[in-house]
């Protein structure tokens, strides 16, 4: 029998739609769930998602792309790249599974909310194969860490992390439960899909693939790439509702969701990802600092994208665009100062050399963070170590819960952005963060950070060691440096040839 | 005599940090708990010098023997702690 080909029969199979008569439309597709948009389901039928595929079609490649990813593994599992690799890249691996597998997990209900709710026929197959693909990265990036975790105790956190109260994840679970866990079908196609995917998982999956390449890590450079081919697929499904919310008067509505969710991913990715490119990956593996990724994956594409579509850049873009330039230097001096908060072993990532590729990639970097770690850096070559750990906690944003910093030294410029509501007073790491919380205060309001805990009497004892135990962080899981400190033998041999001298 | 939190912004270092005081202490003792988290561990000591408090953002100094009871403060409030040359 002749099997037609796809696209004589795609369109018409996918737009069959119910007409339904024994309930109304908004029983089958309750606003709150579907978007509160007000269009009917004529406008969303003109949804058109560039990428087509059937089930047939799908399940065929993700055969052969699992086929690729677990045969890699399975062939390079004798092979101690793990034991041999640089502590550095150990930490990069734990950062990214702690922060990623379960989130992938989560997504997969998130994109099943688009494949129910969506009044767009498009958006639902779309989505029906991005929530197997959700399910896919979820069950393969905690696969995969699973053989080392007999070996390190840290790697358990791949699946224990996102459970927990750790300061790191409870960022993460603020934001994703802003833009996937309580939103409807289309806000999460275009926080999700468009903004977050598009935007910023791009950078963090080819990023650390051509990391991980370098390292000799080619389990992991295949993992990843794996999974980004997916990702480039089912991002593309906000963009046709953006087309449709535009097409029908929805601008202003659209352009916020881009705007609050933009943010909030550049807030995480200066945390996660800023460190690791910029400090963890050893500096001979290094192919651009940070803030180069940025400028050409989020500045120069993510622009386009967005005015390809008709929207303007977020308002606040030339604040994100200074900032790109400093905030992940204060996110890892904070995470690396702050390190026994971690699942991770932080690389310091400060010997001269590096310091030499942080001034030429951030001119300046010497006389302001580099005055905060020209102290850290004595106290270790002097073996005052009690003075290289905290003693309180970082306050930290009532929006993006990370802690509130600016540069620091010859250039100190650091700013709360304070705001009393209902009698509470908030407070805030930019503009932005606050700008986000006012446009519907209600929904974060309630929510209280880890420093609001701490305050609250939620953590005992009001110590390290009772902060520890809330966070979920049992001995022999907490962070230290990376490399055990030898990095600063340098510093101490520099010394020495100055006394000499 | 209460515990009362505040936040202090270091001058010279990269991060607001939560700093308990009481509510007698004036405000170099409060400059006093807020150098702890800070000087000597990203921060240089300086010297003829000494920490003076202010309001976030604002560029008068609060009086040194002003106490926190009497500041006005809301609890978590950001304070500047600077540098002013003895």
């Amino acid at each position: 029998m002749a099997v037609l080909n796809r696209m004589d029969w795609y369109d018409l199979a996918r737009s069959t739609n119910w007409t339904p008569k024994y309930v109304t439309e908004d029983e089958l597709f309750p606003p709150k769930l579907s978007g509160e948009f007000g269009l009917p389901l004529s406008a969303w039928e003109n949804y058109d998602e560039p990428y087509k595929q059937t089930y047939p079609e799908y399940v065929k490649v993700q055969r052969e792309k699992d086929a690729g990813a677990y045969s890699v593994k399975a062939a390079l599992e004798r092979s101690r790249i793990f034991e041999n690799a640089d502590p550095g890249w150990k930490s990069v691996m734990k950062a990214h599974y702690g922060a990623i597998a379960r989130g992938e997990y989560a997504a997969a209900s998130a994109e099943a909310r688009m494949m129910r709710f969506s009044k767009a026929p498009g958006m639902r197959n779309m989505s029906t194969l991005g929530c197997m693909d959700e399910i896919r990265h979820g069950q393969m990036q905690l696969y995969f860490p699973h053989e080392h975790v007999s070996k390190d105790r840290q790697m358990d956190w791949a699946f224990k992390a996102y459970d927990t109260n750790e300061w790191a994840m409870i960022a993460a679970r603020h934001f994703f439960d802003d833009i996937m866990m309580t939103r409807d079908a289309i806000s999460v196609s275009i926080m999700l899909t468009f903004s977050f995917e598009t935007g910023f998982t791009n950078m963090q999956f080819l990023g650390l693939a051509a990391d991980a390449a370098e390292a000799g890590d080619h389990t992991f450079a295949n993992l990843i790439s794996s999974i980004q081919t997916d990702e480039s697929r089912h991002a593309q499904i906000g963009g046709p509702a953006l087309k449709v919310l535009i097409e029908n008067g929805k601008k202003e509505e659209a352009q916020k969701r881009v705007d609050i969710a933009v943010w909030g991913a550049w807030k995480l990715f200066s945390v996660l990802t800023g460190p690791i490119m910029d400090y963890y990956t050893p500096l001979e593996h290094r192919k651009q600092s940070f803030k180069e990724f940025m400028e050409e994956w989020i500045v120069a594409q993510f622009e386009r994208a967005l005015t390809d579509m008709g929207l303007d850049l977020p308002w606040y873009w030339d604040i994100f665009l200074k900032d790109i330039g400093q905030t992940h230097h204060g996110m890892h001096l904070g995470s690396y100062f702050w390190r026994p908060t971690l699942w991770w072993n932080p690389a310091a990532g400060v010997t001269p050399d590096e310091r030499a590729w942080l001034e030429e990639k951030y001119p300046g970097w010497n006389d302001t963070w580099g005055q905060c770690w020209d102290v850290f850096i004595d106290n270790v070559v002097d073996g005052n170590m009690a003075m290289t750990y905290p003693e309180t906690l970082p306050y930290v944003c009532n929006m993006c819960q990370l802690p509130i910093l600016g540069v620091p030294g010859k250039g100190w410029d650091v700013k709360d952005y304070p705001l009393e509501y209902n009698g509470r007073l908030y407070h805030f790491g930019s503009e932005v963060d606050r700008w986000v919380f006012e446009q519907e205060p209600e929904r974060y309001a309630g929510h209280l950070s880890i420093v609001d805990r701490f305050l609250a009497g939620m953590i005992q004892p009001m110590d390290l060691g009772g902060a520890l135990q809330y966070m979920g962080l049992a001995p022999g899981e907490i962070g230290d440096d990376a490399h055990n400190y030898a990095w600063a033998e340098v510093y101490r041999a520099l010394r020495e040839t100055r006394k000499a001298g | 005599m209460a515990l009362f939190p505040l936040t202090s912004n270091f001058e010279g270092d990269f991060v607001l940090q939560l700093v308990p005081v009481d509510t007698e202490h004036t405000m170099d003792e409060v400059a006093a708990a807020a150098a702890v988290h800070s000087v000597g561990r990203r921060v240089r000591d300086r010297p003829g010098h000494i920490l003076r408090v202010r309001r976030h953002g604002s560029t008068e100094l609060l009086p040194r023997n002003l106490k926190v009871a009497e500041a006005g403060f809301k609890p978590t409030e950001t304070v500047d702690i600077v540098w002013q040359a003895a």
